[in-house]
């Protein structure tokens, strides 16, 4: 992959702001968004995307990831799983950046 | 036999995993009978498949949607609907209602396990358009039920082992089984967990580990798992 620029936490934010340095990244965010919200029309228009864009290897390998992310965002918030130690400070600045503050497992996560 | 049989390209060790599953899941485990864990899986695939209920419905109090046939606690079944469909609302309040109806606290992390892994496995067949992985005939033997004396509430809500790691390995800590299967996904779909934090710049597969991570963390996001 080639890096053309200072990677940033755009694409993990929404998929509107860009590709945020990393191959695909904001098209990659839409594979996202479509695969949670199972809009049967917005999926097959965005995995076409991935293929002509990346290859059908790429949206294989994306969705993997994707899917298994619902496993471990289940495993921490039905576990009560806090954040590591010694990662709570330093990920301050990249949790208002990428707009997680707000969310119910925070108050759970940071017990 | 493959999980899967598809035009696409999929990996053969992404697909033999899937199948491994499939398997484990119809294992006798530590609390859960192989009926009761492929139970657990139907369960989920039935959570996803209905209409949406709000975080606070629980599936036992609407009529018609929980099977007759179903062989599973009500407390359990409650507990896969929540996880399954609204994951982000879950507090220690709600865990301690679920234990407190009856069901061990290990026997719920053992759930929890197999919650997370169909639901990490059946997302991957429903965005390909793949016919959902198989389930196997259950092995008939008797789950042991034996508590550990070893494992304790220390960190989590759920009482773990005292092994190393990030805390969400740790999380299935108390039924290894489960943390297994939590790795043998991890391996083929993400990063091998052992890792997870000592090679940041491989590629994996197809995907840089930077575009790895993009998806990993833009899915949590909208999840609204905030670990």
């Amino acid at each position: 992959m080639n890096q053309d620029a200072e990677v940033t936490f755009e694409a993990i934010d929404n998929s509107e702001s860009g590709d945020g340095g990393v191959e695909h990244g904001a098209l990659l965010s839409r594979l996202c968004e479509a695969i949670y919200n199972e809009d049967q029309d917005q999926l097959a228009s965005i995995k076409d995307q991935v293929i002509e864009s990346a290859g059908a290897d790429v949206l294989v390998d994306a969705v993997a990831v994707s899917a298994h992310f619902y496993m471990m965002t289940r495993i921490a918030d039905a576990t009560g799983t806090p954040l590591d130690a010694g990662s709570v400070e330093p990920s301050i600045q990249i949790r208002e950046l990428v707009g997680v503050n707000a969310f119910t497992s925070r108050r759970e996560a940071q017990k | 036999m493959p999980a899967y049989l598809t035009e696409l390209p999929i990996r053969p060790d992404l697909n033999e995993t899937h199948e491994e599953l499939a398997k484990r899941w119809a294992t006798t485990g530590l609390w859960w009978s192989g009926a009761e864990r492929l139970a657990i899986v139907e369960e989920v695939r039935a959570a996803r498949d209905s209409e949406p209920l709000a975080p606070w419905e629980s599936p036992s109090a609407v009529e018609g949607l929980i099977s007759e046939e179903n062989i599973l606690p009500i407390s359990a079944v409650d507990a896969i609907w929540r996880i399954t469909n609204h994951p982000g609302t879950l507090t220690a309040e709600w865990h301690a209602s679920i234990v407190g109806q009856g069901l061990n606290p290990e026997a719920y992390v053992e759930l929890v396990g197999v919650v997370a892994q169909a639901n990490a496995i059946d997302r991957f067949a429903d965005a390909l358009n793949l016919e959902r992985v198989s389930l196997p005939e259950p092995s008939h033997l008797e789950p042991a039920k034996s508590p550990d004396p070893s494992v304790q509430v220390s960190s989590h809500w759920v009482p773990t082992a005292q092994i190393k790691g990030p805390n969400v390995v740790k999380a299935l800590s108390a039924v290894p089984f489960e943390n297994e299967s939590m790795q043998l996904l991890s391996s083929v779909q993400y990063v091998g967990l052992g890792d997870l934090l000592s090679d940041l710049v491989s590629d994996q597969n197809s995907l840089s580990r930077m575009q790895v991570e993009v998806i990993a963390a833009r899915t949590s996001k909208l999840n609204e798992c905030f670990y």
